[in-house]
């Protein structure tokens, strides 16, 4: 009977763990997910702009598949479409397809779509592009910059750049043109793919976050971090975690951790500026923040560095900081509930409400 | 004269017997005729809702009324049907006819929160802060995901001029918002 009894209490918390697992496994995918080398990429079926249907898995006898994540508004998504249309019409019988979707708001009324059709006409652009309603897309593939581009062979994402940058653009249309069956124009280091065990423990700890499961999350993160040191996302994510539950010295731990790995990781100083700005080490957050805003146009290090000017006093600078955030991706809650912070701290209650409110409105995805 | 009463009884008592049998057959299969057309009417009126929910996503108001009517008009007592074409009208900015919606939602499903918020969301678009403001607290007692109401009391005190309270909201609205299946 006792024998029966410590069975039974071996086996329960097992039972229960598998079952929690199963559970989260067989959830939707969040639309929280994260972009990342090596994660499968989620599938789309929406109407291009002429209301055909376009899906991701229809051109899965491809090579590749190059989606592009544009809108008009965007200062630099024309000469990413400009370059991407080139390359479409060099290599398009390659087996490569190239796919724009257009971001140009949460929803996309008549004049929108006018509006695109216009830009489409005058850039005489030929890769079908189609428009993410609600910018489920959007979020479904965690896009922090606009353009944002995507590369996918096989189901998987092997290639993801966010905005256009100088070096990182040449270097990925090296890889597009090594793809394409062409000769590389220098010597290209096979890319980093992170150990699939490391990817699948911390996609299962970003679901147990979603579900604010935390305590089931943390030995998810360490297992993947475990699996594979050099896979930045669980310590990010982590130190997130460690954010939202005030442990600020842990947080910054774990991306000193990480950046003992990576020293030059642009994500990971990033959040270090943040952790460290909310730890009031703000000397130091200005420090790391202001060398990398200016070699990155990502609108997380853009947002941060705000934050962090703000807390040193510099207001305007701040704002200007903010600004360049949201011109980069107008959709990301966490610009306006930082810019909130800085304006109740300073007692501007109207524009922390209005601030809070346009964050809320994108975490819920109201539409108007 | 015994015998023959005797006789009598029985004839009686073999009346009764076949009465209570025939009464329970018909009994029986109106129950099993009403529930099966019930449960026929219910599916009707659930795929009917998938549908106008479908247009509704894809801008088509309109049909998308037109649609959840006809779910209505399947199965009366469908709360959720009410409370989807509540929300409709208030995306039209047909005020009244959206808060008699939600009433009829209410009417069949006193608990339904989603219709509390959506009233809630009609007063303050009708001008009637207090009003809103009373219901929404209302909805919030009822709500286990209180993330829109948060978000729409928000916006009452916002125009109220009540920052304070305002910002208050927003953030428990954030906070208490939870990735689940299905719709709040």
């Amino acid at each position: 009977m006792e024998a029966k009894k410590k069975a039974t209490a071996k086996i329960l918390p097992l039972l229960l763990l598998l079952f929690s697992v199963f559970y989260l496994v067989t959830l939707p995918v969040s639309a929280l997910a994260l972009l990342q080398t090596g994660a499968q990429a989620p599938e789309f079926a929406l109407k291009d702009i002429d209301g055909r249907d376009v899906s991701l898995s229809q051109y899965s006898q491809k090579k590749a598949v190059i989606v592009l994540f544009w809108s008009t508004w965007s200062a630099n998504s024309p000469k990413a479409v400009k370059r991407f249309e080139e390359f479409h019409r060099k290599y398009r019988d390659r087996g490569i397809q190239v796919i724009g979707i257009n971001a140009d708001n949460q929803t996309i009324s008549k004049e929108d779509v006018e509006n695109i059709k216009k830009f489409l006409k005058e850039m005489d652009v030929t890769f079908p592009v189609i428009l993410d309603k609600g910018l489920k897309t959007f979020h479904d593939y965690g896009v922090i910059a606009l353009p944002s581009t995507v590369v996918i062979s096989e189901g998987k994402i092997t290639y993801e750049m966010p905005g256009l940058p100088l070096v990182g653009t040449e270097d990925m249309f090296d890889y597009l043109f090594v793809l394409a069956g062409e000769t590389p124009k220098k010597k290209i280091e096979p890319r980093y793919v992170p150990h699939h065990d490391a990817v699948a423990n911390a996609n299962l700890a970003m679901r147990f976050v979603n579900k604010k499961m935390y305590e089931m999350a943390y030995p998810l993160f360490r297992k993947a971090i475990e699996k594979d040191p050099k896979y930045m996302l669980p310590y990010v994510e982590m130190a997130k975690l460690y954010n939202v539950e005030g442990k600020l010295v842990e947080a910054e731990e774990t991306l000193r951790k990480a950046l003992s790995v990576e020293p030059d990781n642009v994500v990971v100083t990033g959040e270090l500026g943040y952790i460290l700005s909310k730890a009031g080490k703000i000397k130091d957050a200005m420090y790391i923040l202001e060398r990398i805003v200016k070699l990155n146009s990502h609108a997380p290090i853009y947002y941060y560095y705000a934050y962090v000017l703000a807390k040193n006093g510099q207001m305007k600078e701040s704002m200007n900081a903010f600004d360049k955030a949201i011109a980069l991706n107008p959709y990301e809650p966490m610009i306006y509930l930082l810019r909130a912070e800085v304006y109740e701290n300073s007692m501007m209650l109207k524009e922390a409400a209005s601030d809070y409110r346009k964050a809320i409105k994108l975490i819920l995805k109201i539409r108007e | 004269m015994k015998r023959q009463e005797k006789e009598e009884v029985k004839v009686e008592k073999g009346k009764l017997k076949e009465n209570i049998f025939l009464f329970l057959i018909i009994f029986f299969f109106f129950t099993f005729t009403s529930t099966f057309t019930y449960a026929q009417d219910r599916e009707k009126a659930v795929s009917l809702y998938k549908e106008s929910v479908k247009f509704f996503e894809d801008g088509n108001i309109d049909k998308a009324i037109e649609t959840i009517k006809e779910a209505i008009n399947a199965d009366p007592n469908y709360p959720e049907a009410y409370d989807h074409l509540g929300y409709m009208f208030l995306k039209k900015g047909q005020l009244d006819e959206a808060i008699n919606a939600f009433n009829s939602a209410l009417k069949i499903n006193p608990r339904m929160r989603t219709s509390k918020t959506g009233i809630g969301s009609a007063l303050m678009k009708k001008g009637d802060l207090k009003g809103a403001e009373s219901i929404l607290k209302e909805a919030l007692i009822l709500n286990p995901y209180p993330s829109m109401t948060h978000y729409v009391l928000g916006l009452v005190y916002e125009k109220l001029g009540d920052y304070e309270k305002a910002i208050m909201h927003y953030k428990e609205g954030i906070k208490t918002y939870k990735v689940r299946i299905g719709k709040e």
